[in-house]
């Protein structure tokens, strides 16, 4: 699998590129300003591209604005966003194109290496991952609102957990039920937010965008 | 150094008893007690034997003094008896008509004049003597010149100046009213400590005149004065001639120069400060708001400072100590016992992802990145996601404010919707924010900026809101204030509260928002 890595402090790059490495990446390229990141996107196409939001040359938001331009002339461009720090405003609009094959975390994640790079497999494969502290606030915020309040507790933890790109074999290892009984919480969580079955991939990502844009 | 200064004074003060003592038996022995002498010099010496050593220290100059005034006198004083001789009559001076009659006036005149200039040698010899031991010369004459030309100082002046205007007025020597004389000087030495400024003006004034006064008489023709005269020299009473109106002159010119010199250090300020015209009242009260404001500004910085400082020592610091010591604990089990080890090391990455979350939190508490990244528009409108209450934002500004102005009002915007989920029990809140320019209340200002920046926050919830009663409202108010902002609060009870803030604020460069 081929990558790009956008990330401004060296030590970050390097030790993210070995991460990836060792986790059978190629590594297309390591840029570390936005300008470079677009080039390198338009000129590689990567399976998935691991961008900072602050680089250069601003360093405020640049590598988000750089990768969601990058989506908009190569829409479903896989992008998984690392931060210090989230912000459901661009939670939303790394979602709006509703493409998927998003991800949003924040840069403590790389501690535990194995999550992270499932959640770089999962965006790749066209998943929508959300850091745990977007989907929380997401949950919390949301408890006076409406298709919120019809979900069970079991449903909500399982709702936290596919929004943070989980598998259904993976929610249910963490939940201690059966993969079955995920299937069940899942349709169950469709059916009240009022999502039409489709693929369910899809669906798992518009719970997501349900929330994110109600 | 003092110590030496002590003794050195003692021992002038001692010169000075035995000079006083030799005076006194010459002064006998001629019949005649020339008092106002003596006196003055057992003054200096009970001055330079008693005073603490700061006032010894200026002995040498009193010496100066005193014997310049000795050879002063006499050399007046001789003048005046040979006026005297002229035309007898009765006069003051220390010498009487009796001497100057009989002769015995010559050889007085030349004692004074001796003693006078021995004290005047003394003096110039301990300052500029090889020693120099009493009276440092100052550095910087002009600087010490004004130190003590201060307003309490100049006024001690006024009873001195007053006093001697009110003898020669009267009677010159005559007939001196001593008791005018006294009241006056009492009168004006309680003007001068009471009002100094007051004090020193009037003094200023009565030296002036004293000196004029003193010009006018020791000028005139002897003629028109007769048997009186009420000028310069003081100590004369009779006839004048050439000589006096020169002496008189001399003595009136000295005054008059000093009293001339005074005016730009007493009158003229006070004058300036007096008819200075009344300042603008709407400047005043924009100094005084100032001045307030930024007192506040500079308190609240200081309290976030401390803030922060408190955080990150009790947050991630000590997290980072824990971790250190995680680590160092599992480098020593990493041989003996692994899985001890790898527990340690799985505790401090927790204790790593803990210290960055509380970092995360402080960051937001001082500047949150949103704001940096995209400006007070967007800023409110991650705001209003996160907050537990469905909020809707209607913001439209066309540019973004100076950084201190977007997080004044990102903060208050924060603190407002915090209060409507805590306390509002509302479901629904909306944000407005619109940018005005030219707004009158931004151009009717003594330094006018382009727009006006207005924020209204309002919610469903019960309202009664008292911004007097909370210290959030409160402080919203005064980190508005910074800035010229103000806050309203309006919150019937059964709501809604509406809570409006408005900032006077230029917007610079375009809009950078995406949505």
């Amino acid at each position: 699998m081929r990558a790009v890595i956008a990330e401004d402090l060296y030590l970050l790059r390097e030790g993210l590129s070995r991460l990836l490495e060792a986790h059978d990446f190629e590594i297309a390229a390591a840029v570390d300003t936005a300008p470079g990141l677009l080039a390198a996107l338009l000129e590689h196409t990567p399976d998935v591209a691991v961008v900072d939001v602050r680089l250069p040359p601003t360093f405020t938001d640049d590598g988000l604005r750089a990768a969601l331009d990058a989506r908009r002339q190569l829409p479903g461009l896989p992008v998984l966003v690392l931060s210090q720090y989230v912000e459901q405003l661009y939670a939303r609009e790394l979602l709006a194109d509703q493409a998927g094959a998003v991800g949003y975390l924040l840069k403590d994640r790389v501690f535990n290496d194995d999550q992270f790079v499932d959640a770089i497999r999962a965006v790749a494969g066209g998943g929508t991952v959300m850091d745990s502290e977007v989907v929380s606030k997401l949950l919390g915020r949301r408890s006076r609102d409406e298709p919120i309040t019809r979900l069970t507790a079991r449903e909500r933890e399982v709702l936290e957990l596919m929004a943070e790109g989980r598998s259904n074999s993976a929610i249910a290892q963490r939940l201690y039920i059966s993969e079955k009984a995920v299937g069940k919480h899942s349709t169950n969580i469709f059916a009240k937010l009022d999502l039409a079955p489709s693929n369910d991939d899809n669906r798992r990502v518009l719970a997501v965008l349900a929330f994110l844009n109600s | 150094m003092a110590e030496h200064l002590v003794a050195d004074g003692r021992r002038v003060g001692w010169f000075f008893a035995v000079l006083v003592a030799l005076v006194c038996a010459w002064n006998m022995r001629i019949g005649n007690v020339g008092w106002p002498v003596v006196l003055e010099v057992a003054a200096v010496a009970l001055v330079i034997l008693w005073a603490p050593p700061s006032v010894r220290r200026a002995a040498p100059v009193a010496l100066m003094l005193v014997g310049l005034t000795g050879i002063l006198l006499t050399l007046s004083d001789k003048l005046a008896s040979v006026a005297a001789q002229a035309a007898p009559g009765p006069r003051g001076g220390f010498v009487s008509a009796g001497d100057v009659v009989d002769g015995r006036a010559e050889a007085w005149h030349i004692v004074l004049l001796l003693q006078s200039m021995a004290l005047l040698a003394a003096g110039v010899w301990l300052i500029w003597g090889k020693d120099r031991r009493l009276l440092p010369v100052p550095a910087d004459p002009a600087a010490t010149l004004a130190r003590w030309a201060r307003p309490r100082t100049l006024a001690l002046l006024l009873p001195v100046a007053a006093a001697t205007l009110l003898l020669l007025v009267d009677h010159g020597g005559a007939h001196p009213d001593w008791a005018g004389a006294a009241l006056t000087a009492g009168l004006s030495l309680v003007v001068a400590w009471l009002f100094p400024a007051v004090g020193a003006d009037l003094a200023a004034v009565a030296v002036i005149v004293l000196a004029l006064w003193g010009t006018g008489d020791a000028t005139a023709p002897p003629a028109t004065i007769g048997a009186h005269n009420n000028g310069f020299p003081t100590v004369l009473t009779i006839g004048v001639d050439w000589r006096m109106a020169l002496l008189g002159s001399v003595e009136a010119g000295a005054i008059l120069a000093f009293g001339v010199w005074l005016v730009p250090r007493t009158i003229v300020p006070h004058a300036r400060s007096v008819l200075r015209p009344e300042p603008d009242p709407e400047l005043a009260g924009r100094v005084r708001q100032l001045t307030r404001t930024r007192a506040d500004a500079v308190d609240t910085a200081a309290a976030e400072l401390r803030r922060v400082e408190r955080d990150l020592h009790d947050g991630a610091q000590a997290r980072l100590v824990a971790l250190g010591m995680n680590l160092r604990a599992a480098e020593r089990l990493v041989a003996t016992s692994p899985e001890a080890a790898i527990a340690l090391i799985a505790e401090a990455r927790q204790t790593s992802s803990k210290a960055l979350t509380e970092l995360r939190d402080l960051v937001r508490g001082i500047y949150p990145p949103v704001l940096a990244d995209r400006g007070l528009a967007d800023a409110v409108r991650a705001l209003a996601l996160d907050t537990p209450l469905r909020v809707e934002t209607d913001i439209d500004l066309p540019g973004r404010a100076d950084a201190p102005v977007e997080s004044a009002c990102y903060f208050a915007v924060a603190e407002a919707l915090a209060n409507a989920v805590k306390h509002s029990g509302g479901r629904v809140a909306q944000i407005r924010i619109r940018f005005t320019p030219d707004h009158p209340r931004s151009r009717k200002r003594p330094d006018p900026v382009p727009g006006l920046l207005r924020i209204e926050v309002t919610d469903n919830g019960a309202g009664g809101a008292d911004p007097a009663r909370g210290t959030g409202l409160h402080g919203i108010e005064r980190r508005l204030a910074t800035f010229d902002g103000i806050l309203a609060v309006s919150s019937p009870p059964g709501g809604p509260t509406m809570i409006v803030m408005e900032v006077p604020c230029a917007l610079s460069s375009p809009k950078t928002s995406t949505s």
